[in-house]
């Protein structure tokens, strides 16, 4: 039982480098903290302006102006929707709306035109006359103008079929996927998030292997009757007990700050044990090649960015597929353990997909541990651990 | 009647300011025992072109205090390292008398720079050590207490290592490498760091732990030598050059004794006829104005010829100085320079 021993020793060291430990655990919930409020300011607001030229008819001895409704109907609209926030505001004319466009105090313009009701009264009359023009003026590199204008055009179609009693052709209907109906952006990148705080490990993991090189310990250890697998799985636990805490603050955190999930737990944690003993085998990788603490802390930063940057931990990424195995599309970034473990949480919390569509990921997750374990335990025993 | 009082007093300072009386005592009961413990044959060690252990052989016997001592960069360190298995030896062998126990459990090693985990207690890393010898906690609790009462430490069994002076670290050290209960204790430099009463305490420490045990330790310290070790193995870049008891070092290498004789009264003819008869017994003599200085080796065998001579040739001696030849002189003799050099 000795690898009871290094572990509770571990632990004791572990607590006490209190600052390391505090940073490590702290990272991830930083970071969902930083993104909550990035997400929170930044709201997108979408302001449509419109610009109505209309001079209206006389019907029946009415004056009747379909500019008036069309704006009425947008910004009644406008009310109803939830979760696009879009403001509609008239402008007296077409100049004073570029004016605000080209100033970014708006999105995008609609100009209705001077006989848009007189061209509505004749189609309705008589349907091969031209139809009623409205203009959209905006810029064409900005996705809030397009965000506005698809909004807008769907919204003008509408109140077209409501004015014209002609019937509806194709009726569309949305189904979400999981959650992704309610799903907001800060929901989108907690995942990568749960794995970033595990990427952390990185540095805790290859610093506990690497301070008994460089206090030189590791010379009673290979004096002692202690094997290479107690005293590498007595202090990988001790990291992935840090590793398993670090994600549930994050999760924590996360949920406080409005994160919305659905799955399992148990699965996830499942998932950031995994996760956790491929970036501990990972470091062992590191702690085999270096020598003491500022080199850890050198020669880690390089792995850490690749799995941080690379993988989709710190934000979203899309990348070439190179093949696929058994429908499982491979990638480059497939040989970082965090790819694996951030798609699959993407498919049990946010998806709602059930255990057997992360297989792959999982199988992938293993693969690659046991991969790193078997690289860095075979430097480190070979550099590090051999007794004549 | 001056000079009898004179000769018991010199017999007397000398038995007594040397330990030789206990050393006498014990040695001869160890030489009846003696058993083998480690073989060394032909032992080399080369780093690339340079070689640092150049052939070594000796026997170091159970219950022996056995010193290596050499300047720095000797090839101690390195032949240390090789017998407990942290370098493997470019050539030759290591053999143990195992006493039926497993190798890893048979050494206890005390580096030369001080190796611990800063954040533990004393009492924290040695349990630690202690359990991954196989050793029950409990039991290992006790006599990890217990060591660092016998080393001066027990106010400090909850201090953190990195928060110990540098002389209780050093101690540290010690028991860290004795945790186990080894048979054979291998100390690189023991005293190093301590101050004259720490390494009193740390003497008397290793004295008794070798009663029992086999002990094997390095140092330039020639003092910590002479008085700590039942052998004495000199060695310079990487070679063996004598292997000897202190006592048989100092009786057959080196510069010699100084005895001074003061005279109550100088006479230049008793002098030099005295001189002229010390000389015939192939000793070195040199007349100063009130003293006659004698060197010799093992000049204390030599007492009772030259009282004889004194007597013969009419000195009236009032004083007599010894200076005993040290193992300091026996090395410079053998290396051509001072251990500090
Ligand atoms: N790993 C190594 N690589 C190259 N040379 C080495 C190595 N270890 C020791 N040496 C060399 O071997 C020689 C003997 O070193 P060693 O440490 O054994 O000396 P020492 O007798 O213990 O000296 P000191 O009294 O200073 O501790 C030195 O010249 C040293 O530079
Ligand atoms: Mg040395």
């Amino acid at each position: 039982m000795k690898i009871i021993n290094i572990i509770t020793k571990s632990l004791r060291e572990q607590m006490r480098s209190f600052w390391v430990l505090i940073l490590s655990l702290s990272m991830g919930p930083f970071f969902i903290f930083v993104y909550f409020l990035i997400l929170e300011t930044s709201k997108p607001q979408y302001t449509v302006l419109v610009a109505n030229n209309d001079k209206g008819v006389m019907i029946n001895g009415q004056h009747i102006n379909q500019g008036n409704h069309l704006l009425a109907y947008l910004k009644r609209s406008k009310a109803d929707t939830i979760t696009i926030p879009f403001t509609v505001d008239e402008v007296t004319d077409k100049i004073t709306g570029i004016e605000r466009l080209k100033n970014k105090k708006a999105d995008a313009l609609i100009v209705i035109d001077n006989s848009f009701s007189q061209t509505i009264e004749n189609r309705k009359a008589n349907d091969s006359t031209a139809a009623a023009k409205v203009e959209f003026i905006g810029d064409l590199t900005n996705t809030n103008y397009l965000i506005s204008a698809i909004w807008a055009n769907e919204l003008l179609n509408e109140y077209a079929l409501q004015t014209n009693p002609k019937k509806r052709i194709i009726d569309v209907k949305e189904t979400a996927l999981g959650i992704s109906a309610t799903i907001t952006g800060f929901d989108m990148i907690v995942p990568g998030i749960l794995i970033v705080s595990l990427i952390m490990l990185m540095f805790t993991a290859s610093i506990a292997f690497v301070s008994e090189i460089e206090n030189k310990t590791i010379i009673r250890l290979k004096l002692s009757k202690l094997t290479a697998f107690e005293f590498l799985g007595g202090i990988s636990t001790v990291q992935l007990i840090v590793g398993i805490i670090s994600v549930l603050l994050t999760l924590l955190t996360a949920i406080l700050l409005g994160f919305h999930y659905t799955g399992s737990i148990l699965i996830m944690i499942i998932i950031a044990s995994l996760t956790s003993l491929s970036i501990i085998s990972f470091s062992l990788i590191i702690a085999a090649v270096t020598k003491s603490t500022n080199e850890v802390l050198v020669v880690g930063n390089f792995p850490m960015f690749l799995f941080m940057f690379f993988t989709g931990a710190a934000f979203p990424l899309n990348s070439e597929t190179l093949f696929t195995v058994a429908g499982y599309p491979i990638n480059i970034q497939g040989l970082m353990t965090p790819t694996h473990a951030i798609s699959a949480l993407n498919k049990t919390l946010i998806m709602n997909m059930d255990v057997s569509s992360i297989i792959p990921e999982i199988v992938s997750i293993i693969i690659l541990t046991v991969l790193y374990f078997l690289t860095g335990g075979i430097i480190f025993k070979q550099r590090h651990l051999k007794l004549t | 009647m001056i000079q009898k009082v004179c000769f018991a007093i010199l017999v007397f300072v000398i038995f007594n300011s040397h330990n030789n009386l206990i050393w006498y005592n014990h040695f001869p009961t160890k030489l009846a025992q003696l058993e083998t413990m480690i073989k060394i044959e032909g032992l080399k060690k080369r780093f690339g072109e340079f070689t640092a252990v150049d052939g070594l052989n000796f026997e170091i016997s159970r219950n022996e205090i056995f010193a290596l001592l050499g300047p720095n960069g000797a090839g101690k360190t390195t032949t240390i390292n090789m017998i407990c298995g942290l370098l493997p030896p470019s050539e030759g062998k290591i053999t143990f008398d195992h006493l039926g126990k497993d190798r890893k459990s048979l050494i206890g090693y005390c580096p030369q720079e001080n190796i611990f985990y800063p954040k533990l207690t004393c009492l924290e890393q040695l349990i630690f050590i202690g359990q991954i010898y196989g050793h029950s906690s409990k039991s290992i609790k006790n006599r990890a207490i217990e060591l660092l009462g016998l080393l001066g430490l027990e106010d400090k069994t909850r201090v953190r290592a990195c928060n110990l002076s540098g002389g209780m670290k050093r101690r540290l050290n010690i028991c860290l490498a004795l945790i186990h209960d080894p048979e054979i204790l291998i100390l690189d430099e023991p005293e190093a760091g301590l101050d004259p009463q720490t390494r009193i305490l740390v003497r008397d420490f290793i004295k008794t732990f070798g009663k029992e045990k086999t002990i094997i330790l390095t140092t330039h310290n020639m003092d910590e030598a002479d008085r700590l070790a039942d052998r004495v193995a000199i060695i310079d870049h990487g070679k063996l050059l004598l292997l000897d008891t202190p006592q048989n070092l100092k009786r057959t290498v080196g510069e010699g004794d100084i005895l001074e004789l003061v005279l109550e009264q100088s006479n230049e003819k008793t002098m030099n006829r005295f001189a002229e008869n010390i000389a015939m017994l192939s000793m070195n003599v040199k007349i100063n104005a009130e003293s006659v200085l004698i060197k010799h080796l093992n000049i204390i065998e030599q007492l009772p010829a030259i009282k004889h001579l004194a007597e013969n040739s009419g000195l009236i001696i009032s004083e007599i100085k010894l200076r005993e030849n040290t193992l300091e002189d026996v090395f410079i003799h053998l290396t051509g320079r001072t251990l500090r050099q």
